[in-house]
């Protein structure tokens, strides 16, 4: 069964930040990262790197305390008032893949801070769709940044795969 | 029936003919008639084809219901898991049959033999009606050849309907037992009344608190459901007490409306000691029941008061509710007091039928109407499901007649031997008619003078 | 599973009318779940009502093909409930006051002492050492008192199968899953995080850190902490319970106190009943011969006729 199930396990889980240099300095900042999941659900999809750095320039909105100008989270600030820049700063970096393996779990209630640290693919949902909601701009739907795969149009019985449609039946029951 | 009586038909009451002869079972089965009588006199009367096109819409659709499946039958409610069948039915049914226990300890226990001509109809009353409780809940359960799993199979007995199930399926053995007195009588077997006569008093204390804990039971299963009660229909610490003493009052007005209708219906079947004593029967039985009933009205406002639900009266479902106390428990109680007092039976007769429906709207509205109350829409039944329900009650007051008609319930079994000197019978008969009064009479005279 | 048995035993030993009466009252409605069992924090605040869960569910749980593709997002224009073919439902709640709609995803929230597990007759539920209420069709006679019994409105049931209907419900995906101390396919999937799975005693220290660090996103209560005697799933939101169509009369004591003054009262009818009314029949029948004889004496006054 276990097997059976380890797309499921990996699914969506491990995303690849392509050539991105673990240096904060500005040396070498990615124009593109190519987010490719594992997932056999979604098409690969470029995120256009240098056009956010160009829209909201601070990059610290989403690099958090490791990149741009120091955090004002009064959360962060607590420890983080006086950081400098990390080596590593990117998402895959800190985020894990699976935030909920038996022994990630172990991990995080041996950790005193950043317990409540989102797996990869959730901090990455997270900043992404929070931010283009709250300012109104950028895609907010599943697809409209990356789009079904077959498997994935199957799995959200979408398109080619979507259901009949069935007389509607009259059930009290479906409220 | 009565006509083919006044044209000189004799109806079995006794082993014999008046030949002499024993009465065969076929003879039995057709009340002594011939088969061309009974077969006119059934398609003379109107209500058989009332119950034949019923049945003839309903008994498909019970079997539909079995091969179809529930879908079929009911709207599939998942916020109603309970439709009609429990709800009408099974909750209906009974508390109406609460008249078993009572009568039976009435006579057997508390030794109250001015009832003894009823208590026989009392005790087929709780049989039938837990009978036909059961077949509702046939129609209900998903799977019902799956019904005996809690008896062999698996328990869940910290579950109130784990209780309910064993409560029934021993009291509905013991009511059998009960009512098959009179079955050997009719079929000719001294020695299983004899085996049964041994053990009454057991049963009957066992039906008490076979009764107590079920009665309770059914009102303790919607103490699961806390959100879903309606607040006036629901209480924690009351519910049990309120559906139990709620069918005190319901199983005995169930005795005098049937009896009612027994009487406006096959009066032919009474024998002179049931004709006679009904009437006084009648004002005992309501007797009981506004007893009951007081105590009811006094625990459901005390169940009000505990948990301060007084607001609720200014809703919808609290004018509701007032309407169901008025129908079920006030306006009755009202009637019965008056017409007890003056002793006018065709009143009492009336007030019970409002306690039998007020049962039924209580039931009704506790598992149905009022459920879900904080839901935004409310169940209508399947038309289906209502049929089945309409069917099921039926074949309920068709089986209810067919006893009726032919064992000694509303008539005593004359054994063989008194039969023989005939005259002896008949004398005895007219000396015999008051005897229940005067027993009465002699026990209350022995119980002063022992105090 | 130890205080289910023990509640078995002591139901038995009431039902034999023995003892055991005072030790099951004490016992019923405290127990408050496996130390180690696993739960959900539902993060209400984070979920923008994607439907993935939905699909993930009905894969993994190989349900019935749903009657919309799960990324359509018209559904949310009426609230439905969890049916034999959904387990778990996202639905959109208006919060008001110009604030964005909120989502929640309903499911069974396997409860410590749950009400369908309490109502079963033929004990068809279990709740796991790992927290899931999981529910065992072989044995189900399909009386639906678990879906009365429920106070969230969880378990369906396939009305439509004529010769096997059975109750269908999330089971945390127990048996694929949880077991092997995996979450279950929802979590998974979810994108955003919405569901955290843990060890319900850390999850319930990571939600009220999340409300202390960030008091403006969230209302101070963590909905299932408590609620029904504690529940494995609960939740966070921005808004107060019932605006996401969260029960909030629900109360903090599970289904089966409720019905605890009557189960106590059982061995009591069991143990006085008999005696009272034998006692009775004595009483009422002193002044002749009583038991058994005063049926033949009735018989003789009836053999006159």
């Amino acid at each position: 069964m276990q097997t059976k199930r380890f797309w499921l396990a990996g699914m969506m889980a491990t995303v690849l930040l392509a050539t991105v240099p673990g240096t904060g300095r500005g040396i070498t900042i990615p124009d593109t990262v190519t987010l490719h999941s594992q997932s056999k659900l979604y098409e690969p999809f470029v995120f256009p790197h240098a056009k956010h750095i160009l829209i909201v320039k601070e990059c610290s909105n989403c690099h958090h305390h490791t990149t741009g100008t120091l955090v004002q989270d009064p959360n962060c600030i607590r420890c983080h008032r006086n950081s400098s820049e990390t080596a590593v700063v990117s998402c895959k970096g800190c985020h894990l893949p699976d935030a909920f393996t038996a022994t990630a779990i172990k991990e995080k209630n041996k950790k005193i801070y950043h317990r409540d640290m989102p797996s990869l693919k959730a901090a990455m949902h997270q900043s992404c769709i929070d931010c283009h909601n709250k300012m109104k701009q950028g895609p907010v739907g599943c697809q409209d940044c990356h789009v079904y795969t077959k498997e994935g149009a199957a799995f959200y019985n979408s398109g080619e795969f979507a259901p009949k449609k069935k007389p509607a039946k009259g059930s009290h029951g479906g409220h | 029936m009565n006509k083919l009586i006044a044209s000189g038909a004799t109806v079995v009451d006794s082993p014999q003919k008046s030949s002499g002869r024993n009465w065969t079972i076929m003879e039995k089965l057709f009340l002594g008639l011939s088969f061309q009588q009974y077969i006119a006199q059934a398609i003379r009367n109107p209500f058989n084809w009332v119950f034949g096109i019923i049945f003839a819409i309903g008994i498909p659709i019970i079997i539909g219901r079995f091969i179809f499946g529930l879908s079929w039958v009911t709207h599939s409610s998942y916020d109603y898991p309970w439709g009609l069948f429990l709800g009408f039915g099974l909750f209906g049914m009974v508390p109406l049959s609460s008249s078993g226990f009572q009568l039976g300890t009435a006579c057997e226990v508390f030794g109250r033999h001015d009832l003894e001509p009823i208590e026989r109809l009392g005790l087929l009353n709780g049989l039938l009606g837990y009978f036909f409780a059961v077949i509702f809940l046939l129609c209900d359960l998903g799977q019902p050849w799956r019904l005996p799993y809690p008896m062999v199979l698996a328990y869940g007995p910290a579950a109130v309907l784990f209780l309910v199930a064993w409560h029934v399926a021993t009291y509905l053995s013991v009511q059998i037992a009960e009512v098959s007195v009179s079955f050997f009588e009719w079929i000719g077997l001294p020695i299983g009344i004899r085996a049964i006569r041994k053990i009454t008093l057991g049963m009957t204390v066992s039906g008490i608190i076979l009764s107590t804990l079920h009665q309770g039971a059914l009102g303790a299963l919607f103490t699961y459901a806390p959100g879903k009660v309606h607040p006036l229909w629901y209480s924690s610490s009351f519910q049990w007490i309120h559906f139990f003493v709620s069918s005190i009052p319901g199983g005995l007005c169930m005795v005098i409306v049937v009896s009612t209708i027994a009487s406006k219906t096959m009066s032919w079947r009474f024998d002179e000691r049931f004709k006679d004593s009904l009437d006084r029967i009648t004002i005992s039985l309501a007797k009981g029941a506004s007893m009951g009933l007081a105590t009811y009205l006094v625990i459901k406002l005390i169940s009000i008061a505990h948990d301060n639900k007084w607001g609720y009266f200014l809703t919808g479902y609290g004018h509701w509710y007032l309407v169901e106390i008025m129908i079920g428990v006030i306006i009755p109680m009202a009637l019965l007091a008056y017409s007890i007092h003056h002793k006018k039976v065709a009143i009492i007769r009336f007030g019970a039928l409002l306690v039998v429906l007020g049962i039924f709207l209580n039931r009704l509205n506790t598992a149905y109407i009022t459920f879900n109350w904080k839901l935004p829409y409310r169940e209508i039944p399947h038309w289906r499901e209502v049929a089945i329900c309409i069917t099921v009650y039926s074949i309920y007051i068709v089986v209810y007649r067919f006893i009726l008609y032919r064992l000694p319930i509303f008539y005593q079994w004359k054994a063989a031997e008194e039969l023989a000197p005939a005259y002896v019978a008949e004398t005895e008969t007219r000396h015999q008619r008051r005897a229940p009064e005067e027993l009465a009479l002699a026990y209350a005279a022995k119980a002063e003078n022992d105090q | 599973m130890k205080r289910r048995d023990f509640l078995k035993g002591c139901l038995i030993s009431g039902a034999a009318a023995s003892l055991g009466v005072p030790s099951k009252s004490l016992a019923v409605g405290s127990f408050e779940g496996y130390p180690d069992a696993m739960g959900i924090l539902v993060d209400t605040t984070r979920c923008v009502g994607c439907r993935s869960c939905e699909a993930a569910c009905n894969k993994e749980q190989k349900l019935p093909e749903p009657d919309v593709p799960f990324d359509d997002l018209s559904v949310f224009e009426e609230k439905r409930r969890t049916t034999e073919k959904a387990y778990t439902v996202v639905n959109r709640y208006e919060a008001g006051d110009g604030k964005d709609p909120q989502f929640r995803k309903m499911q069974c929230n396997h409860c410590n002492e749950p009400g369908c597990l309490t109502s079963c007759f033929v004990n068809a539920y279990t709740k796991t050492r790992e927290g899931a209420v999981i529910y065992d069709s072989k044995i189900c006679v399909g009386c639906r008192t678990c879906m009365v019994a429920c106070p969230f409105n969880i378990p369906a049931y396939s009305y439509s199968s004529a010769f096997n209907p059975v109750v269908k419900k999330c089971i945390f995906c127990y048996h694929t899953r949880l077991k092997y101390g995996k979450p279950p396919a929802c979590v998974e999937i979810c994108p955003r995080e919405v569901l955290t799975f843990g060890l319900r005693s850390d999850l319930i220290k990571i939600a009220h850190e999340r409300i202390r660090e960030t008091p403006d996103r969230y209302i101070d209560h963590l909905y299932g902490e408590k609620e029904l005697g504690g529940t494995s799933w609960m939740y966070l939101a921005a808004v107060p319970p019932e605006k996401i169509g969260l029960d909030e009369t629900v109360g903090n004591e599970p289904i089966i106190s409720n019905v605890k003054e009557f189960l106590g009262m059982v061995p009591m009818v069991l143990t006085i009943w008999p005696a009272l009314f034998t006692g009775f029949h004595l009483l009422a029948t002193r002044n002749k011969d009583h038991g058994a004889d005063h049926h033949t004496h009735s018989e003789q006054e009836d053999g006159k006729k």
